[in-house]
């Protein structure tokens, strides 16, 4: 049983000003690297944090980079003062516990596995300090060991490792304390693309194995995404949308979260939303899209009523299917570029200024609707009835409210 | 460029080669070659064999300078580095205030030559001495020594401190974080993994402390120049007087077998040193 409560959790880091001024020189505004919100305290890296996590959940906080998603994680482990808010878990407050009181373990992005330890050392160092009996200790080393498939590199120093070794040393040392909380700070963002994948799928079974509460950390939407039960969507300290994988793919909050979620980006394009009784249309200089009835009556519902709204639309480039040409409310775009990935080729097509990507199955390709993408050729093609999403211009939130 | 380089490669080696030669290689040999001789100006040496390092290593000042002089190394090599270690783990500590300027206090002895520190501490020490009712340096061995150990300490600290800093800051932060997650406290994270993380740096302050040790001598030429009678007079100071300060044509040779024979000595326990701690050294 573990459940992690985060309340109002807000994270400043002082600024450096006030120190300048003693020395009498005059103090230079910062370099902007960010859009962090800066107060008179100092520079928000993360602002009113909410979130529970549920025992045995897999939570992902994910984000570009600069987003406070570590800096969060590194709260929750005690590795970072927490400056305002309450951070319980099992419903003790334990904001002023120190990281090793609060029974949790962490995998860091470097692995950080002491160089002068061997494997075995390493992974029964944290066992040792609590002084269990050695038998106990090698007895749930070697388990660890087994569970990952390292019983042979328990001698071997983590020099003598590989990638993707050491990330199974860095695991097994949070496996042997049997912890409440794991966290993982971008642990596979170190290995190379193929053993990453490898990785990634290795974590959804040892997930299952271990059976704890997890939360995880990655600036990867393809982990967020295949990783965790919910997901956590962050920018420039900001919470953004919490939610299942499909909710934040589906649903996404606003115009970031659409954007960020999702390979290759959700296609945006400037429109107007015309309202005409019960039913709205997409307008835009070029083409006209009829909003499928279920979306109209959630914006009904959501009380977009205008008879006339600015919008930024998107639709998925899985959900733009190819049609023939000159169909009716079919979209004519000239093909920009065109790259062919294996399975699937992504053609680019740019409509009236804005581009749109598409993703076309090479596979069952339907030939009648043209079987070249050359540079410069027109490409017909349509939205799914429900693949467009709404933001409003202003605040690029959806106008459909879950 | 490379094949330039390739041609023209003697011209560039020259200027060193030249300076290492004249200033260390040929007088190390002549030196050698002398050591078996006995001479007053070093045109006319004359051959005696061994006879120069049998009176050298006879000579009973001679073991007593180098026994005080072993006991003062390893005093000041574990004084110096225990004491450095600690101050450096306290500057390297996240917001202390003033840290720089304590640094750069601490390191500013340093910079003053050893002779001048020597007549500056021989002062001081001679202040405290009359004020305690003690008998002057001059009269006195036991604060001639440790006097010597004092200012050793004073003027070392600061430059292994700096060592040590770089040292500790070239851990990666993430080792002290994912220690202090295992639940090490303070004590045993600095056993467990600061220090074994510092060996490299460990090793190179341990080759200068010992080595600084073993070659002292401006310092205590100028604090207790040996006095009284020749009771605090360390390895480099004894060959000096030997050379100098002794009339008598065979006190030259003598002087040069003890050169020689403090050569390989210091040449013998630095690589004993070295060995030793290189293998206590891990790769990252």
């Amino acid at each position: 049983m573990a459940e992690i409560v985060l309340k109002n959790i807000k994270k400043i880091y002082p600024n450096e000003k006030t120190k300048k001024h003693r020395f009498g020189k005059k103090a230079k505004e910062p370099e902007k690297k960010s859009n962090l919100q800066v107060t008179d305290e100092g520079v928000v890296a993360v602002q009113d944090f909410n979130l529970t996590v549920h025992d045995r959940e897999f939570v992902v906080l994910v984000g570009p980079s600069g987003c406070g998603k570590s800096t969060t994680l590194r709260m929750i482990a005690g590795l970072e003062d927490i400056s305002s808010g309450d951070l319980l878990i099992d419903g003790k407050r334990v904001n002023d516990v120190a990281p090793k009181d609060r029974d949790i373990a962490m995998v860091f992005q470097s692995y950080a596995l002491y160089p002068n330890m061997t494997v075995y050392e390493n992974m029964a160092f944290t066992l040792k300090l609590k002084k269990v009996d050695p038998k106990v200790i090698d007895e749930k080393v070697r388990a660890a060991a087994e569970t990952l498939g390292i019983t042979q590199y328990l001698d071997r120093k983590p020099k003598a490792l590989s990638g993707g070794q050491r990330q199974r040393v860095a695991i097994g040392r949070a496996i042997v304390r049997d912890p409440k909380v794991f966290l993982m700070d971008e642990p596979l963002s170190n290995l190379d693309a193929k053993l990453r994948n490898q990785m990634r799928a290795e974590l959804i079974k040892l997930r299952h194995k271990v059976n704890g509460t997890f939360i995880y950390v990655t600036h990867d939407q393809t982990e967020a995404m295949t990783l965790g039960d919910r997901i956590v969507v962050m920018r420039d300290g900001f919470v953004q949308q919490i939610g299942t994988p499909q909710e934040v793919f589906n649903h996404p909050a606003n115009l970031f979260v659409a954007g960020f979620i999702g390979m290759p980006q959700m296609n945006f394009f400037p429109a107007t939303l015309v309202r005409d009784g019960a039913s709205y249309q997409l307008k835009t200089p070029k083409f006209t899209v009829d909003i499928a009835p279920d979306t109209c009556k959630k914006l009904a519902a959501s009380g977009v009523d205008a008879a006339k709204t600015d919008v930024t639309a998107g639709a998925r480039p899985e959900q733009i299917e190819l049609v023939a040409p000159g169909e009716k409310g079919a979209i004519c775009g000239k093909i920009v570029v065109s790259e062919l990935m294996g399975a699937t080729v992504h053609v680019h097509a740019d409509v009236n200024g804005s581009e749109f990507v598409l993703v076309i199955n090479t596979v069952d390709f339907d030939k009648s609707k043209g079987s070249s993408f050359g540079i410069g050729d027109d490409i017909w093609f349509k939205f799914e009835p429900d693949a467009v999403h709404l933001f409003d211009k202003e605040t690029e939130k959806n106008l459909i409210q879950a | 460029m490379v094949k330039s380089l390739r041609k023209w490669w003697p011209l560039f080696l020259l200027p060193t080669a030249l300076s290492f030669a004249f200033g260390f290689v040929i007088p190390f040999a002549e030196g050698l070659y002398l050591s078996f001789c006995r001479f007053i100006s070093i045109s006319n040496p004359k051959f005696v064999g061994v006879s120069n390092y049998v009176a050298a290593l006879s000579d009973p000042q001679f073991s007593h300078a180098f026994w005080l002089t072993a006991l003062f190394t390893v005093v000041i090599t574990v004084l110096i580095n225990v004491i450095a270690l600690a101050i450096a783990l306290c500057f390297t500590r996240k917001g202390l205030r003033g840290s720089n300027s304590f640094r750069t206090v601490f390191f500013m002895p340093n910079l003053i030559g050893g002779i001048v520190l020597g007549y500056i501490w021989q002062i001081l020490i001679n202040g405290v001495l009359t004020n305690v009712g003690q008998q002057l340096l001059a009269l006195n061995t036991a604060a001639g020594f440790w006097g010597l150990v004092i200012l050793m300490l004073w003027q070392q600290i600061g430059y292994m401190m700096i060592i040590y800093i770089a040292g500790l800051q070239s851990i990666p932060s993430d080792y002290l974080e994912a220690a202090k997650v295992d639940g090490a406290t303070a004590w045993q994270t600095l056993w467990k993994v600061k220090i074994p993380n510092l060996m490299p740096t460990i090793t190179i302050c341990l080759f200068l402390t010992i080595t600084n040790g073993f070659k002292l001598f401006d310092q205590n030429l100028a604090l207790t120049g040996g006095a009284p009678d020749h009771s605090t007079e360390l390895l480099a100071l004894n060959i000096y007087n030997t050379f100098y300060a002794r009339a008598g044509a065979k006190w030259m040779g003598i002087g040069q077998a003890k050169a020689v024979i403090f050569c390989i000595l210091v040449i013998c326990i630095s690589m004993i040193q070295l060995k030793a701690t290189q293998s206590k050294e891990v790769q990252q």
